[in-house]
C-alpha cells in the first residue's frame, strides 16, 4: 500500500451520510462535496413514451425517432432537430458513435441509424461516420474522429454498479481491467485522455427497458428489466448518468420493497464530477426537463 | 586461487546450478501437470454431461475458456472467477425450438474451497438440494460440488425451462462423484446467531469491497495467501457483521492490525473498539495469526461478545 496516499474508507462515506440515507441517493457517495464546488448547472432531458414498446416488447421505431428528436431539440433550445444537430456537429466533422453491443441489452440499432441520419442531414459525409463499440480502438473513423456521440442502455453492472455513459468509454483504453478497482471509480480518467477529451458532443442514455438488478455470471434476467420507455439526453454525461442512477435506485426500492442500494455503489459517477471534473452529479446542479409520459417516472 | 580451490568452487557452482535447474524443471513440470490435470478433470466431466434434457438438446460445440479468454465470454463479472483462481470454464448451450436457450457454465476452480468461495459470492435465492449447496433465483440455478462451480441460466423464464434447468442441475451434480471440503476458516466462526446464508469466503480484497466496502486500499492485506470469511450475526434482536482473516504468519496479522487501526479505527480504545459515525460499533482483536474484526455491530456488548466467542485458530 502506498504510504503517501490518504486512504478513503467507508467511514468517510458514513460521515457524508451516503451509506445511511434512505430514499435519497444511496450508492452515490460524497455527492455533497461535488454540489458545493460547481456553480454552473447542467441540462438533461428525460423523455418517455408509454407506447414506444409493442405489447410483445418490440420497439416502435417511429416513436423512438420522435422522442429522440424532441429530446435533442429541447435540450439545445432549437426550433427543430436539424438546427439542434447543427449546434452539435459541423459538416466537416469526423464522427464516432460509441454504441454498446452487450448481448442481452444492446443499443437499439434503430437509434444508431437515427443518429447517423441526423448527422448526415447536417452534412457529415457517410464515410466520416462510424458506429462501433468493441472495435473503436482500431476503427479508422474513430482514430481520426473530431467528434463523438455516446449512446448506450442503462443497466446494473457487476463491478461499476451501473453500466453508464461514463463507463461506455472503457473500450477506448487497451487495459480496461485497470479501471475495475474500487467499483471502477477511475473511469472518468479515460474521458480526460488526449484522444477523447473534449470530443463528446452528445450523450444518450437509453432507458427503454433498463436492467435494475443483475444475476449470474452473465448478470442478466428479463425479470429485472421493466418498460420504462425513456431516453435521457444531455451534453453532460455525468448529469445523464446521475439522473439514470436515481431512477434505477428508485426502481430497486420499489421492486424489492426495501432499501437495497445499487451494489457496488456507482462511485464513478460522483468521481467523474468530484475528481475528474466532467460534469454535475448532484440533483441541485442538474436542470432536469421531464417530457412525455409521467406515470411511474420514479424521479 | 590454486587449482584445487578453483575446482572446489567450480564443483560447488555446478552443483548449485544443477540444483536450480532441477527445481526450475520440477516447477515447470508441476505447472504443466496441474494444467493438464485441470483440463483432464473438466474434459472427463464434459464427456459425461447430458446431451439432452427435458426437450432441450445440447448444441454440437461446447466452448472452453481460460482465465484470459473468460473476459470475452463474461462481460464484467469475469474478475470474480479470477479472484477465486478459476482454471477453466466449459460453456454449453441447450436449445429447444419451443423454449428459451439454457446456458450451462461449469467453472473448474482448482479447489473445493474456491468452488465454495465463488458460490458464496451470491447466495440470494431459494435453497435447493443440488450438489453441496445450491440456490435458485428466477432464471438462474447455481451450485458447487467438489472443485466445480456450476451456473445454469435460462435466457427467458418459462415453467418448462425452469423444470429443465433444475433437472439439468441434478444431472450435472450426479456426474461429479467426489465431494469437496469447505474452507477450514469457517470452523472458527462463532455459531450462536450465525446467519449461515450470509457467509462469504474470499481471499481477494475486491471481493470484500464488493460485499462490504471498507477502503480504497487493501488495508487488511487480504491476498491469495490469506483466507477470509465475512458473516452476519443476529443475537437477541441485534445485528453484527464479522470478518475473520487468517494470515500465513503472526507478523502479517500484526502488520494488518496496525494498518487497520491507523486507517479505519484510529479512535479505537485500548480494547480495540470504536463508535462509528452511524452509531454502530466496530472492534478488532488479534488471535495469533487470526485477525477478527467486527465491522459493524448494533452495540458494543454484541461486538465484544462476538470477538470473545471467535474460536482460536489451530496455532
Amino acid at each position: 500500500m502506498k504510504k503517501s496516499k490518504r486512504v478513503i474508507t467507508r467511514r468517510d462515506f458514513i460521515r457524508t451520510g451516503s451509506y445511511a440515507a434512505v430514499g435519497g441517493l444511496m450508492g452515490l457517495p460524497l455527492l455533497s462535496y461535488a454540489a458545493d464546488k460547481k456553480t454552473q448547472k447542467s441540462r438533461a432531458v428525460l423523455i418517455r413514451d408509454n407506447k414506444i414498446l409493442e405489447p410483445g416488447g418490440s420497439l416502435r421505431k417511429s416513436n423512438l425517432e420522435e422522442i429522440f428528436d424532441e429530446a435533442v431539440t429541447t435540450l439545445l433550445d432549437a426550433e427543430d432537430p436539424a438546427s439542434a444537430w447543427r449546434q452539435l456537429v459541423q459538416p466537416t466533422d469526423i464522427v464516432g458513435v460509441k454504441s454498446n453491443v452487450w448481448g442481452p441489452l444492446p443499443t437499439p440499432s434503430h437509434l444508431e441509424a437515427t443518429i447517423k441520419k441526423r448527422l448526415m442531414a447536417v452534412g457529415v459525409k457517410e464515410q466520416n461516420i462510424a458506429i462501433d463499440d468493441r472495435g473503436v480502438r482500431s476503427n479508422s473513423v474513430f482514430k481520426k474522429s473530431t467528434a463523438l456521440i455516446n449512446v448506450r442502455p442503462m443497466r446494473t453492472h457487476h463491478w461499476s454498479g451501473l453500466g453508464t455513459l461514463l463507463k461506455n468509454y472503457i473500450m477506448f483504453v487497451s487495459t480496461p481491467w485497470m479501471y475495475h478497482g474500487n467499483a471502477c471509480e477511475r473511469l472518468g480518467a479515460i474521458w480526460n485522455k488526449s484522444h477523447i477529451k473534449g470530443k463528446t458532443r452528445l450523450n444518450i442514455l437509453v432507458m427503454l427497458t433498463p436492467l435494475f438488478h443483475g444475476v449470474g455470471p452473465h448478470h442478466y434476467s428479463r425479470r429485472y428489466t421493466w418498460p420504462y420507455g425513456g431516453l435521457i439526453v444531455s451534453t453532460d454525461p455525468v448529469a445523464a448518468d446521475a439522473t439514470g442512477a436515481r431512477i434505477i435506485q428508485a426502481k430497486r426500492h420499489e421492486f424489492f420493497g426495501k432499501d437495497r442500494p445499487i451494489s457496488p455503489p456507482p462511485r464513478h459517477i460522483e468521481a467523474a464530477d468530484n475528481k475528474f471534473d466532467l460534469g454535475n452529479s448532484h440533483p441541485d446542479r442538474i436542470d432536469l426537463i421531464k417530457l412525455g409520459w409521467q406515470k411511474d417516472i420514479l424521479i | 586461487m590454486d587449482f584445487k580451490a578453483f575446482m572446489k568452487n567450480f564443483h560447488f557452482a555446478t552443483a548449485r546450478i544443477s540444483h536450480c535447474l532441477a527445481v526450475l524443471t520440477l516447477s515447470i513440470c508441476t505447472v504443466i501437470m496441474t494444467q493438464t490435470a485441470d483440463a483432464d478433470s473438466l474434459k472427463k466431466l464434459r464427456a459425461r454431461l447430458p446431451g439432452q434434457i427435458s426437450g432441450w438438446k445440447a448444441e454440437p460445440e461446447d466452448r472452453i475458456f481460460d482465465p484470459t479468454t473468460i473476459f470475452s465470454y463474461i462481460n464484467g463479472a469475469a474478475e470474480v472467477y479470477k479472484a477465486y483462481n478459476m482454471r477453466h470454464c466449459l460453456s454449453r448451450r441447450y436449445i429447444n425450438p419451443n423454449g428459451p436457450p439454457i446456458i450451462l457454465d461449469i467453472f473448474d476452480m482448482g479447489s473445493s474451497e474456491d468452488a465454495y468461495g465463488v458460490f458464496t459470492h451470491d447466495t440470494d435465492g431459494e435453497v435447493m438440494d443440488v450438489g453441496q449447496d445450491a440456490r435458485y433465483r428466477p432464471g438462474w440455478l447455481s451450485f458447487w460440488k467438489h472443485r466445480f462451480f456450476v451456473s445454469i441460466f435460462m435466457e427467458e423464464e418459462t415453467t418448462a425451462a425452469e423444470k429443465a434447468v433444475k433437472e439439468l442441475g441434478r444431472a450435472v451434480a450426479a456426474q461429479i462423484p467426489t465431494k469437496g471440503s469447505r474452507p477450514s476458516i469457517l470452523l472458527l466462526l462463532p455459531q450462536e446467531g450465525l446467519e449461515s446464508e450470509s457467509i462469504h469466503y474470499m481471499h481477494h480484497p475486491i471481493v470484500l469491497n464488493y460485499h462490504f466496502y471498507l477502503a480504497d486500499e487493501n488495508i487488511l492485506n487480504i491476498s491469495s495467501r490469506t483466507d477470509a470469511v465475512l458473516a452476519s450475526y443476529h443475537r437477541e434482536g441485534q445485528k453484527a457483521l464479522l470478518l475473520l482473516v487468517l494470515y500465513p504468519k503472526t507478523e502479517n496479522a500484526v502488520k494488518s492490525l496496525t494498518g487497520f487501526l491507523k486507517h479505519y479505527l484510529p479512535d479505537a480504545d485500548k480494547t480495540g473498539a470504536a463508535l462509528l459515525e452511524n452509531g454502530k460499533c466496530a472492534a478488532v482483536r488479534l488471535k495469533n495469526r487470526l485477525l477478527a474484526v467486527v465491522l459493524e455491530a448494533d452495540s458494543r456488548e454484541l461486538a465484544e461478545s462476538l470477538l470473545k466467542s471467535v474460536k482460536h485458530n489451530p496455532d
